[in-house]
């Protein structure tokens, strides 16, 4: 038996190999291009396209969501995937490896900083007319991009220093709040804080402020959980950090000014995708340095043997603390995005059930890596909005296709992979 | 000026005495024993001078400043650097960042430099990382810099770790049983790499072993202890032909 | 001072439910090192196993077929759902932790988590959204014992909890299946080399665990009889919260801080409003191990999730 699916898969594989091969030397500029333009077919053609195939409307999210709804569609669903992102991304992936590898090496003569802004301004391009299509998949496509930077942000705690936290829900509502208050009391005309204090167009920099006021409000909260992380790990802690967000959710809760449990709404509508897109990048690319550089490898030298590492020279007490901080404050930036992205928030929105979510990209993704991050976060919102259709039951499908993770991969899809910019945006021959 | 002075050390673990009344002197660059049978107490010794446990009376000094009290990342980077009995590497580590792990404490470019990549710390991280290479290369395991500790054979990890403890510019080096587990050709080897380092980098070392003859040609001055107590003090001829010694090592083969 | 006792009356009653499902969680970690993050829905699962019993019982008498005295039916419903949930504690067990049992403990504890999503749901996916009535077994009857109101629900509850906790103590020092359950508590790693048989010991421990938590969601039942799939959630975690107070792995401390969460929150409930409740009970819990990592009756190691 065994022979046999060997000898049946052995051939698929290697076939696969030989056409996979020539998209190996594709560098990332191109494959980037192919992406715009995919975007702009779609913008172009994209309606026509769906009517003619009979889908009716554009598929939103690649057509995830018409899968389990009308299954029927699943053909032309295949064709519109085909003919708009596929072929187009593909072809010009292969018809411009040559020039993308030259521009690629080209734009690498000057600092890394200008190809790096080059590769995003790409990407922002994409997704904005991506974007463009409906309010439904701009939204989405928000709320994705802040779960990556959520995801990540937990996964200094729980991946590279290795603490099983369980604080991240009350972190995200300390961030979230404090946002949010600063926001609906001076721009809003509201119940709770009453009338706007400035009527100007100011949001481009109180907003900003805002955000990293919440952002500092969640790494001083932190402190609840760092301190007793000097002295116990493990399970103790798990404890601790889950009585912290119990004791955030209920202390909003008899919070009155920011309207207790029913909640905080109304926040201004500032976290557009331009503003959501830059606070992630540099949220990613701020964690990103700080987990690569040897003061950040200092977390994974704690987590894997605190002992040698206090004997090296590593101030232990200084790496948790700064950890928990940091991870908390990027939460409470992400908590901050959030709110002002669904424009409410409520104190229930941040107890177990997002815990289990934020757990679940974590975990799903991969420890100790920014690109499990990324593709825990993208992976579980797009299986989130896929299953939407099927209601109650996507609690159900979620929670067994992690446990089954869990089982064969304990430690998620794409754990312990440096995320290296240089090797991501360098020629690829 | 001597280098490592300890004086009148004593440290109980709840009722139990682990060292008792326990004086040292080593001067810089001398190469000091210690040995004794299983549960004599050398590694508390250890432990007590690097800050894991802090003595229950006593006082020691590195060149004159007080180790007592200091927590084990102060104290390492005063200047005491050391290994451990069984291995105490990080496991998802690569062999280059053990080493540069170590120069934590000489890192300036603050937390701004690790969040923002700044000018500084590409230089610093640069120096470093040239710096652990030289020490890899000391020590003969530069060829694995790349590689991830769990793959690696025992006698390589030693060293590893020798190199990891010299990351941290110590004035000192503590060697816990630098030989254990190894076969002989590896013992023969990791002898030529002691005797290489110290002669480089002038280092003064402390180390605790079992085989007697490692400890005899090595060592300037060899301590035996036994029960947390020295029982002799001398050079190796002295401790070999030492009626007490003897005893204290009664029915073991000296060469082993 | 009246209320004073009323409120000791009512604090032994929220006790027993903490403690019930307490030891649950105290012996698995006990046991198998790991928190069974599933067992407030597990308690959930017993109520409403309870409900379907007691409605079946109580169907017999209106089809003519048998009428069983009331509180016949109250003691075979709370039996049968023991009986029962310890199938479905097995169950958990078998699919969800056994094959984890060498991997990270946070693998586990994050499997346990879904397992509970996957009760939850599941029962609203069975059920529907509306929610049961838990039939009514006995008449209430309040007692007035110097001034101090208490009903024969309250007795019975606080006197059932008690027995069980007896039982569970006799069965654990008294018999060789208790015996083996703290030998592996003490040693994970030797037992099974003494012949032992560990699956069999997780199985039972699980078990075990959940027929204490239906006998709690059957008493629950009886005293606040509307029974909705998220009701396991909250008084899950605060028996969890006792659990690790009382001192992970530590049966004694579990009912005893079982209990004691229940006086420290209904006490807390008569000074400050009803709201604070949580948040006190919480913020005394995070003092409480800040100071005594270990919990109350603990033993002083570390353990530490690995990777």
């Amino acid at each position: 038996m065994a022979v046999k699916t060997d000898s049946f898969t052995a051939p698929t594989k290697r076939r696969l190999a030989t056409f996979w091969q020539p998209y190996t030397r594709v560098a990332m500029l191109s494959w980037l291009t192919g992406a715009l333009v995919a975007a702009i077919l779609e913008q172009l053609v994209g309606r026509p396209l769906a009517f003619m195939l009979g889908l009716g409307k554009v598929p939103v999210l690649f057509g995830l969501v018409i899968i389990l709804k009308a299954p029927l569609l699943i053909p032309g669903v295949i064709v519109y995937v085909l003919l708009i992102y596929i072929l187009p991304i593909g072809l010009i992936a292969r018809l411009t490896t040559k020039l993308g590898n030259k521009l690629a090496a080209e734009l690498l003569r000057y600092p890394m900083l200008v190809s790096t802004v080059v590769h995003l301004v790409l990407l922002y391009a994409t997704l904005q007319i991506w974007g463009n299509i409906n309010d439904y998949r701009n939204l989405v496509l928000r709320l994705t991009l802040i779960s990556v930077l959520i995801t990540l942000s937990l996964n200094v705690i729980n991946g590279y220093m290795g603490e099983f936290s369980c604080s991240h829900p009350g972190f995200l509502a300390l961030g979230a709040y404090g946002a949010s208050a600063v926001t609906v009391s001076l721009f809003v005309n509201d119940n709770l804080f009453g009338p706007a204090v400035f009527t100007g167009n100011w949001g481009w920099i109180i907003f900003p402020f805002s955000l990293i006021l919440g952002g500092i409000i969640a790494a001083i909260g932190s402190l609840v959980v760092a301190i007793p992380s000097f002295r116990t790990r493990g399970d103790y802690l798990a404890i601790i950090s889950l009585a912290f967000t119990f004791i955030i959710k209920s202390f909003i809760e008899n919070l009155e000014f920011v309207g207790g449990p029913r909640g905080l709404s109304s926040q201004p509508d500032w976290a557009n995708l331009p503003t959501v897109f830059i606070w992630v990048v540099v949220g990613v690319w701020v964690i990103n340095n700080f987990v690569r550089s040897t003061m950040g490898k200092a977390l994974n030298a704690v987590r894997d043997d605190e002992i040698a590492a206090d004997a090296m020279t590593v101030n232990t007490r200084r790496t948790k603390m700064v950890a928990f901080m940091f991870s908390a404050f990027w939460a409470g930036v992400g908590g901050g995005l959030f709110a002002h992205v669904l424009r409410y928030v409520n104190p229930s929105t941040f107890g177990i059930q997002k815990l289990a979510e934020v757990l679940a990209m974590v975990y799903f993704g991969g420890l100790n890596s920014v690109y499990g991050s990324i593709v825990g976060a993208v992976g579980f919102n797009l299986l989130s909005e896929a299953l939407r259709p099927l209601e109650i039951f996507k609690w159900i499908i979620i929670p067994v296709l992690l446990i089954l993770i869990m089982i064969f991969r304990p430690t998620g899809l794409v754990a312990f992979k440096e995320f290296d910019v240089h090797q991501i945006i360098a020629p690829k021959e | 000026m001597t280098l490592l002075h300890v004086q009148n050390m004593t440290h109980y673990f709840g009722g139990l005495r682990a060292v008792y009344n326990y004086n040292l002197s080593i001067e810089p660059g001398e190469i000091r024993g210690l040995i004794g049978p299983n549960g004599a107490g050398k590694s508390t010794i250890f432990n007590l001078l690097t800050g894991v446990h802090t003595p229950t009376e006593g006082e020691a000094t590195l060149n004159g400043v007080s180790l007592i009290g200091k927590s084990p990342h102060e104290i390492a980077a005063m200047g005491i650097g050391r290994t451990f009995q069984n291995l105490r590497l990080w496991r998802h580590m690569s062999v280059l960042e053990h080493i540069n792990m170590a120069s934590y404490a000489h890192i300036t470019y603050g937390l701004v430099g690790a969040f923002f990549g700044t000018a500084l710390r590409q230089k610093q991280e640069a120096e470093i990382e040239e710096k652990s290479y030289h020490l890899l290369q000391l020590v003969g395991a530069d060829k694995f810099a790349d590689q991830n500790v769990t793959n690696l054979p025992y006698g390589i990890l030693r060293r590893i770790e020798m190199a990891r403890a010299l990351a941290t510019n110590p004035k000192i080096l503590f060697l816990d049983e630098p030989t254990a587990g190894m076969n002989p050709e590896e013992l023969k080897e990791m002898m030529a790499i002691i005797r290489h380092v110290h002669s480089e980098l002038g280092v003064a070392i402390f180390l605790i072993e079992h085989r007697m003859k490692f400890v005899m040609e090595l060592c300037d001055r060899v301590q035996t202890l036994v029960f947390g107590e020295v029982i002799a003090e001398g050079t190796p001829d002295e401790i070999q032909n030492n009626p007490l010694v003897i005893e204290a090592y009664l029915g073991k083969d000296l060469d082993t | 001072m009246d209320s004073f006792f009323q409120n000791i009356v009512n604090a032994l009653q929220w006790g027993s439910f903490y403690a019930l499902i307490a030891l649950g969680y105290s012996m698995v970690y006990g046991i198998l090192m790991l928190f069974n993050f599933a067992h407030g829905d597990i308690f959930m699962v017993g109520a409403y196993l309870g409900f379907f019993v007691a409605a079946g019982l109580l169907s017999l008498a209106t089809m003519g077929i048998l009428a069983i005295p009331n509180w016949l039916v109250l003691l075979l419903t709370v039996l049968i759902a023991m009986a029962l949930n310890s199938i479905v504690g097995v169950l958990v067990e078998r699919i969800g932790y056994r094959p984890l049992r060498d991997a990270p403990r946070a693998s586990a504890a994050i499997t346990g988590l879904m397992i509970g999503i996957i009760l939850e749901t599941g029962n609203l996916a069975i059920l529907g959204a509306q929610r049961l009535s838990f039939p009514s077994l006995i008449e209430t009857q309040t007692y007035t014992i110097g001034g101090v109101a208490v009903t024969n629900k309250k007795i019975m509850i606080v006197a059932v909890a008690l027995f069980l906790m007896l039982v569970l103590h006799l069965f654990i020092t008294r018999t060789k299946w208790g015996m083996a359950m703290r030998a592996m508590a003490y040693d994970f790693a030797i037992i099974p080399l003494m012949g032992v048989p560990i699956n069999r010991i997780a199985a039972l421990t699980f078990g075990l665990g959940s027929a204490l938590a239906a006998a709690a969601g059957v008493l629950y039942g009886v005293a606040y009889p509307i029974l909705d799939p998220y009701m396991g959630i909250l008084i899950g975690w605060k028996a969890f919260v006792a659990a690790i107070l009382g001192g992970r792995g530590s049966i004694l401390g579990a009912a005893f801080a079982g209990f004691l969460l229940g006086f420290i929150e209904i006490f807390t409930a008569t000074i400050f409003p009803s709201t604070f409740r949580d948040l006190i009970a919480y913020s005394i819990i995070l003092v409480i191990l800040t100071f005594r990592p270990h919990g109350l009756f603990g033993e002083a190691y570390s353990a530490r999730l690995r990777l």
